[in-house]
């Protein structure tokens, strides 16, 4: 069949908003699921199938609908929730022609349902903007409304209001994605081009391709060629998500589904790729969509030394399912062998450092999460650093740049004043204030991804009662006063505990942290100095007490197992804690130094 | 159970928990119950009814009764349960009573000579009168005097004291003198502890509650440092962390602990260490008294130790003695090589000074002594 009839799309939504019930209600209006499945919110769900042993996680559902007596197949692609992941969000809306927007009418825009609408306008896709739940009391789709057409420039009128919930607006929902949501482009007898938007590992087979094909055909037995890598592979299975994974002889033009290939390794498939045939080549690969950058990196450290290797393994299993997480073994003189980690965000970190945990049963003893920096040497050469021990020796140095970033709040009119204060501290610094309602405002801001990097987000909630949201993007580095903060525990400076910093805040934060430091140390036997070096300045120094008593008086014939019960207590408290010369240093140390928190 | 088919064939040491007090301390975290609320005779005929749940095939090695308050019994009540057990165990060469100051007479004191006690401990607690005070216990150090003489006149010869230090209050200088009156009664052992805050006493829910202000660690460290120093200049061994003795007068009781050797303990919350097994007794005397009367054993809780664990026990008890642990013995015992073991903290702790070895010996250095359960923990457990 042509591709007159096929309407591709993803819905973009903040979390909660209502995107997987919008989803189960539309499976259910053309009969993808039963009303029996309704409520399993199938889309959301990883593990939607269970087929042979096997779980696969759903990237897409097509749909038959007839509409006007004509059959058309929809192929909804789903978006991830997460809001660290927005860059997702640009792989979901590279393999369709349309968007859904899904404002909750309680809440209103959000700053990621902002930033990944421009995505999706500066992609030319055709945007729906919905307005959900409209069945609530406290709804109000007219101030929503109005906030879509002054943000996005989307006429109000335009907006669909609906409920998820109750179905109410569905239908007609659906009937405009097919009259306003544009065809694909019909290239069925050009060469093959199939754009890989996702990919899964499953462990009996292989890697699953989720792809989305722009210019031809592909069927079974087929040989094809990826463009990025040039590796060939035979097309052992083509498939649709029905949602259930249901097998076909090919798929067409304009279709998206998933193709299994013998791949026996996730990183041998390129998120982006272009898959061609062997035979008869497309000859330019899709434009694809823009990468993801990592933005965080972090030290990891098995808190025992002998789980390096069950480190080692429980990376590579993780980074099977997530390329965008990386990972190169590292020496740390004060923490011995470890990995130094690359993450999307914060987010992304803490999910990784929670199934290492959980999952692999591995205690882990993390370095506070940095940024990288551009450092330019006195001889002209460029060189990014993502620790501060690569900071070369001052003398070399010319300059230091740290990344910026395009910072959007939404927030509502009353707390702005708190946030101009945090954001003022955080060296960031205000580019435009836009009313987008009475009630809630937008405000752009420069920053320094380092300042936002860590617990930005939490303090936004925090003073501005969860209201506020946020989004980030790269901009570029740019030159700043920054310097390198070291800590000497009993002397010896402790590579895990440097930081990189601007110099304005350098004094103040380093006294700050060396209190946090002398807090987080136990005491031990002897005494121990703690000392902050500015650029290889003492410039403060606490001391931790030495035990002075420390025994049980009484050890009788009575007392020995409970006795000895507290002395294991004891010893195990010295277990989740890192080695450094003589000194205990407990994870919570490595962190403590970078929570900014007052106390 | 039948009667008697515990047989004890090796010389064991025998511990008796008398599990009553004329009222109870509000520091102290040992099982006993106020006296008056209690059939004595009753309770005391289980404890010899629980005795004969063994055969003692040769003397007991040493026996203690302890406590409780073994004095607070009435003279004819704690003489025929004596009598009793010598008939059972024999006569050891070391048979030691708590005693406190207030509840014995000299004719007291003579009877239980002649009975085969031949060690006195006294719970003296202190000997000033404001650390008395606070500890509310009813007797002036002038009463510890006169006991001590009494007990030397009844022709014991060895005489401990048990003190406490680091009590709220107290200051370096006034410990330092009550410890000077204890040397000047010329007694053959002491035992000096820290007040310590045991898990559920009122003592520790006054502190938790602010209405009592534990003395600073700094001031309790030179406490324990003066009593180190000041019996070694009275001619007094310090053998074990907190006990200190005249030449050939350590309590050989109590060396069973550290030495981690077997013992039998008999009474209401006692506990014995048979073949590896730590056995605690039933505490609460009503049930105790019912299950031995049922002929049932009177235990609450059985634990085996496995090897390690057994090494871990031998070590932390045994690093408690100043001469320290002895490692060929230790070896011959255990099957560990202390030194492989615990090579990590030994190495740690030996480059801080705060363990030594040498001839034959693992020890903790003096350093070490006051601050001994920040290094003993890392002997606690073997990973
Ligand atoms: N009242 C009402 N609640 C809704 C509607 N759509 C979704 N919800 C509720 O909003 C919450 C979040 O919905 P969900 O679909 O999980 O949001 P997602 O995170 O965007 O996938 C759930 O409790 C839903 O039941 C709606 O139209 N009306
Ligand atoms: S300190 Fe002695 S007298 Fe006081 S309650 Fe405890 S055992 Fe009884």
């Amino acid at each position: 069949m042509g591709t007159e009839n096929i309407r591709n799309f993803c819905i973009i939504a903040h979390i909660d908003h209502g995107k997987s019930t919008l989803a189960d209600r539309i499976m259910l209006l053309t009969g993808a699921v039963t009303p029996r499945e309704f409520h399993e919110q199938l889309l959301d769900d990883m593990d939607i199938e269970r087929e042979r042993g096997i779980t696969i996680k759903a990237s897409s559902v097509t749909m038959n609908y007839n509409y006007n007596g004509k059959d058309y197949m929809l192929n909804l692609i789903d978006t991830p929730g997460h809001v660290d992941f927005s860059y997702e969000v640009s792989r979901s809306m590279a393999a369709c022609e349309g968007a859904l927007l899904l404002v909750d009418a309680t809440q209103g825009v959000q700053a990621q349902t902002v930033a990944n609408a421009y995505l999706a306008i500066n992609s030319n896709h055709e945007i729906i903007p919905v307005i959900n739940k409209i069945d609530l009391p406290a709804a109000q789709p007219d101030v929503v409304a109005q906030e879509i057409e002054h943000i996005l420039g989307i006429p109000a009128g335009q907006c669909f209001k609906i409920s998820g919930k109750t179905g109410e607006g569905v239908e007609e929902l659906l009937h405009a994605v097919i009259e306003f949501l544009p065809t694909p482009e019909d290239k069925s007898s050009d060469p093959t081009a199939a754009l890989i938007y996702d990919s899964h590992f499953d462990g009996y087979r292989g890697v699953i391709c989720y792809v989305r094909l722009f210019a031809g055909s592909l069927k079974c037995g087929q040989k094809i060629k990826m463009m990025a890598t040039g590796s060939t592979y035979l097309v052992t299975e083509l498939g649709k998500f029905t949602p259930r994974m249901s097998k076909v002889d090919g798929l067409g033009a304009g279709e998206v589904g998933y193709l299994i290939a013998n791949i026996k390794r996730l990183a041998d498939v390129t998120i982006g790729d272009t898959i061609t045939l062997e035979n008869n080549p497309a000859t330019h690969p899709l434009p694809g969509y823009k990468k993801p950058m990592q933005m965080v990196f972090s030290d990891f450290y098995p808190a025992n030394n002998t789980q390096y290797e069950k480190m080692r393994q429980a990376f590579e299993k993780l980074a099977l399912n997530d390329t965008s997480f990386s990972f190169f073994p590292q020496n740390s003189p004060a923490l011995g062998f470890g990995f130094r980690c690359g993450f999307l965000g914060m987010l992304h970190m803490e999910i990784i450092q929670e199934r290492l945990e959980r999952e692999n049963d591995i205690e882990i003893v993390q370095t506070a999460p940095t940024v990288s920096y551009e450092v330019v040497k006195k001889d002209g050469t460029v060189e990014i650093i993502d620790s501060p021990s690569q900071l070369p020796d001052t003398s070399h140095i010319e300059e230091l740049r740290e990344p910026f970033v395009k910072l959007e709040i939404i927030c509502p009119t009353d707390c702005i004043g708190n946030i101009m204060k945090l954001s003022e501290a955080r060296r960031c610094r205000l580019i435009r204030t836009d009313y987008i309602s009475a009630t809630r405002v937008l405000m752009e801001y420069k920053a320094p991804l380092a300042e936002i990097v860590y617990d930005f987000y939490d303090q936004l909630k925090g003073i501005s009662s969860g209201y506020a949201t946020m989004d980030y993007e790269f901009i570029g580095f740019e030159a700043s006063n920054l310097v390198k903060i070291d800590f000497l525990i009993n002397g010896k400076p402790v590579d895990a505990l440097a930081m990189i910093i601007h110099r304005d805040n350098a004094e103040p934060r380093g006294r700050k942290m060396l209190i946090k430091l002398r807090k987080a140390i136990p005491r031990h036997q002897f005494e121990i100095p703690l000392q902050v070096a500015i650029g290889g300045k003492i410039i403060a120094r606490e001391t931790i007490k030495g035990f002075r008593k420390d025994v049980t008086a009484k050890l009788y014939g009575g007392d020995v197992t409970r006795k000895m019960k507290l002395l294991k207590k004891q010893k195990e408290g010295k277990k989740r804690m890192k080695s450094i010369g003589n000194v205990s240093v407990p994870q919570e140390a490595f962190m403590s130094i970078l929570d900014n928190s007052e106390e | 159970m039948k009667h008697g088919n515990i047989i004890i064939s090796q010389p064991t040491a025998l511990y008796i928990h008398i599990p009553f007090c004329e009222r109870k301390c509000f520091y102290c975290d040992f099982y006993s119950e106020p006296l008056k609320n209690h059939d004595v005779p009753k309770t005391l005929g289980a404890m010899l009814a629980e005795f004969d749940r063994y055969k003692f095939e040769s003397p007991a090695k040493t026996i203690y009764i302890g406590g409780g308050s073994p004095s607070c019994l009435l003279a004819e009540n704690l003489l025929h349960f004596i009598d009793e057990i010598t008939r059972r165990t024999g006569k050891a060469k070391e048979f030691t009573i708590e005693v406190n100051p207030g509840q014995t007479n000299p004719a007291l004191l003579n009877k239980l000579y002649a009975a085969g006690v031949n060690r006195l401990s006294i719970g003296a607690q202190s000997l000033c009168k404001k650390d008395i005070e606070f500890l509310r216990r009813d007797y002036q150090s002038a009463t510890v005097t006169r006991l001590v003489n009494a007990a030397k006149k009844a022709g014991f010869d060895n005489i401990s004291i048990d003190l406490i230090f680091a009590v709220p209050g107290s200051n370096l200088r006034r410990w330092k003198r009550g410890l000077q009156k204890a040397v000047s009664m010329n007694i053959d052992h002491i035992s000096a502890y820290a007040l310590s805050y045991e898990h559920g006493t009122a003592l520790t829910k006054m502190r938790d509650a602010g209405l009592v202000k534990p003395v600073s660690e700094n001031l309790d460290r030179q406490m324990y440092e003066a009593v180190i120093d000041m019996l070694a200049a009275a001619g007094f061994e310090h053998y074990e962390i907190s006990n200190f003795a005249k030449p050939h007068k350590q309590c050989r009781h109590n060396l069973t602990y550290w030495n981690n050797e077997e013992y039998i303990g008999i009474g209401p919350s006692a506990t014995s260490h048979l073949q590896r097994r730590r056995i605690t007794n039933i505490r609460d005397i009503h049930d105790y008294c019912k299950a031995v009367e049922a002929g049932k054993a009177p235990v609450e809780e059985c634990i085996e130790s496995d090897e390690r664990n057994f090494a871990c026990e031998t070590a932390v008890l045994g690093l408690r003695k100043i001469c320290g642990l002895n490692l060929a013995k230790f070896h011959e015992r255990t099957g560990f090589d202390a030194l492989k073991m615990f090579a990590e903290p030994v190495k740690k702790y030996r480059q801080l000074n705060l363990i030594e070895v040498s001839n034959g010996r693992l020890k903790l250095t003096r350093a070490a002594l006051p601050i001994a359960n920040s290094i003993l923990c890392d002997f606690a457990g073997a990973d």
